[in-house]
């Protein structure tokens, strides 16, 4: 890239690109916020309900109750001491909590799965919506352009309310205008003075002095 | 051969010359102030299973202690309870519909299960398997049997195709494991559990399920497969199962009416009825160091006790006791007991009425030595409790619906237990 094509100045349009570029960010605060609070939340919630004192001591009852069914229905001879069932006991309780836990976290991924899914939806629509301030434009002005380019200069082009690009549209409209009046003027002129050459070029040259050009 | 044609002729010619049963009569013989009591324990029972049931899964809770999972044996001891109960008018048959159809959904589309075997415990929220527990034979027969049960209640409904989707999804000849006997369980993590069903005891359910499965059945081989160990109590001659508890009499019989079937001479209504004498005589005779032990309260069998859960019983068996009843086992042997177990109803009710009953009929049991008395309930034993009492007060109504089954049909035409087809040809 030469020096003279390398870009100085980023913000050639700031308020234009501001917009852009805090609609954006905001987005992202939007989407990384909600991941955040449902993941710390979720987490963090599930997490105090399957651990409160309660959930606790009821699951020890249970791992208790659990390793005294095993027992009466699998007697284990030689395995009837105080210490093996505790240590069993504790085992259950271990795993239960790993199972817990896995549950947590297996039910806030789901949950933030499932919040991502509907803000990347809405994300998506969202840059449809933005895009298309921009996309619509510069698609009418490729029609009218393409109208120009079949000598049609009666073309305007015409931008919805909140579209970008509505000052440059203005100025395109304007040039067309320009355009349209000086040919129909030369056009007129030619009309009007067919049968006298000399006044002819003399008001075509008035009227193409008003064009600077490379030749 | 002779040898199993002897006991079996002998047994055929026992029954021919002997009375009918005295079960209906009993049941006709009873005062008012009887018949009231039973169903309020039986009404008040099947209350168990409409509060701790989840409003949204319809699965069970295994008991009343708060934190505890589901249960898939209690479950199936709720939708034959449901079915019982709006029969009996004391649930809306609106709502018992509505419940059974949750429940049978949930197991059908949520509940965690391995080849149609469910994790015997299960979350009661969501159904998914809980304490790493194991996907479990028995307690899938259990559910199914209450399911079936509740089916033929609901015969004009949406509920017995639910109800078969889930019988036939089950995989039986997997969970023999390449062996002759159905394995206990099977584990993600270790496999298959290194425990079969091989000897006397509750899985007379199980195995005849098993054997009438419509869609995998396990060979009829298998019902010859496990041992009938037999030893004698008081001259009482009984097949008994390894813990002596009374419960392991009883799940089969709540479903299953054996009093007709002979399998090779062996009878096993009549061998329950001696096991639940065994049992009170058991008991009996150990009145003088536990005074909960008399001739009117009675009941060896697992349950709470004050050191925790054990699988109390009598001789023959285990035997293991340390002055703890359960009510809920003198209940579950009214069909074969009925004036023992009244006599034993009556006495709880009105002795210990203030410290055993509750809302949902008697607690789990109670250890007069240890000033004990348990404050909870447990599904399986609510459940037992309410099928041997429609059993009984309803002329064998569980039986006469059960035993109609095709599946029941096929176990025991494929087992050749019914007693006619196996009478000796003179």
């Amino acid at each position: 890239m030469s020096a003279k094509e390398r870009r100085r100045h980023f913000l050639v349009n700031k308020p234009l690109q501001i917009r852009y570029m805090l609609t954006i960010s905001l987005l992202l605060i939007i989407v990384t916020f909600i991941s955040l609070a449902s993941f710390y939340f979720g987490l963090w919630g599930d997490i105090l309900r399957a651990l409160t004192n309660e959930q606790l001591r009821n699951d020890l009852l249970t791992a208790t109750r659990l390793q005294q069914y095993e027992e009466s229905r699998y007697p284990q001879p030689g395995r009837t001491d105080e210490a093996y069932s505790f240590n069993r006991q504790v085992e259950r309780l271990r795993e239960r909590q790993q199972d817990v836990l896995k549950g947590v976290l297996d039910q806030t991924n789901q949950n933030l799965i499932a919040k991502l899914a509907f803000l990347f939806f809405l994300i998506a629509m969202g840059t449809i919506f933005l895009s298309h301030k921009i996309a619509g434009p510069l698609y009418r002005f490729q029609k009218v352009l393409d109208e120009m380019e079949r000598g049609n200069l009666t073309v305007r082009c015409h931008l919805r309310k909140f579209d970008e690009a509505m000052a440059v549209g203005d100025s395109f409209n304007r040039v067309l205008q320009f355009f349209d009046s000086a040919i129909g003027r030369v056009k007129k002129i030619t009309q009007e003075d067919e049968k006298n050459p000399d006044r002819l070029r003399s008001r075509l040259n008035e009227e193409l002095s008003k064009f600077k050009t490379s030749t | 051969m002779i040898n199993l044609i002897r006991p079996s002729a002998i047994l055929l010619v026992f029954f021919l010359l002997s009375p009918p049963f005295s079960l209906f009569a009993d049941t006709a013989k009873l005062s008012e102030e009887d018949r009231r009591l039973l169903e309020k324990v039986q009404r008040d029972s099947i209350q168990y299973f409409v509060v701790y049931s989840d409003r949204e899964t319809g699965l069970t809770k295994d008991s009343s202690q708060p934190g505890s999972p589901a249960s898939v044996a209690a479950t199936g001891f709720s939708l034959a309870s449901l079915a019982v109960g709006q029969a009996r008018g004391w649930i809306s048959y609106e709502d018992a519909y509505r419940q059974v159809r949750r429940t049978l959904q949930t197991l059908r589309y949520r509940a965690q299960q391995e080849k149609g075997f469910f994790y015997h415990f299960l979350d009661p929220k969501t159904g998914r398997r809980a304490w790493r527990s194991e996907a479990s034979s028995i307690d899938t027969a259990l559910l199914l049997a209450g399911a079936l049960l509740a089916a033929e209640y609901f015969k004009d409904t949406d509920i017995p195709r639910l109800v078969k989707s889930l019988y036939e999804q089950v995989d039986w000849r997997w969970m023999m494991n390449g062996s002759g006997l159905v394995c206990h369980g099977w584990k993600p993590e270790s496999g298959f559990l290194p425990y079969y069903w091989d000897s006397y005891n509750e899985l007379m359910i199980l195995l005849a399920l098993a054997i009438g499965s419509p869609t995998r059945p396990i060979p009829a081989d298998a019902w010859q497969a496990w041992d009938r160990l037999e030893d004698e109590y008081n001259g009482k001659r009984i097949v008994y199962s390894h813990s002596g508890s009374l419960f392991t009499y009883q799940y089969s019989h709540a479903f299953i009416d054996f009093r007709d079937l002979n399998d090779r001479g062996i009878n096993y209504f009549e061998n329950s009825r001696n096991a639940s004498l065994a049992n009170r005589e058991y008991s009996l005779s150990f009145k003088d160091k536990y005074p909960s032990y008399s001739e009117n309260s009675w009941g060896l069998s697992a349950s709470y006790g004050p050191a925790g859960y054990k699988a109390y019983g009598a001789k023959p068996g285990q035997g293991l006791h340390d002055g703890t009843v359960a009510p809920y086992a003198s209940i579950g042997s009214i069909m074969f007991t009925p004036d023992f177990s009244l006599q034993a109803i009556r006495f709880f009710y009105k002795s210990y009425r203030d410290s055993l009953y509750g809302p949902f009929g008697f607690r789990d049991a109670f250890n007069l030595n240890k000033k004990w008395w348990s404050r909870d309930y447990l599904g399986i034993d609510q459940g037992i409790s309410v099928l041997m009492l429609e059993n009984f007060l309803f002329n064998g109504e569980i039986w006469k619906r059960f035993m109609g089954l095709e599946a029941i049909q096929k176990w025991v035409r494929l087992c050749k237990l019914d007693l006619k087809e196996t009478a000796i040809p003179s």
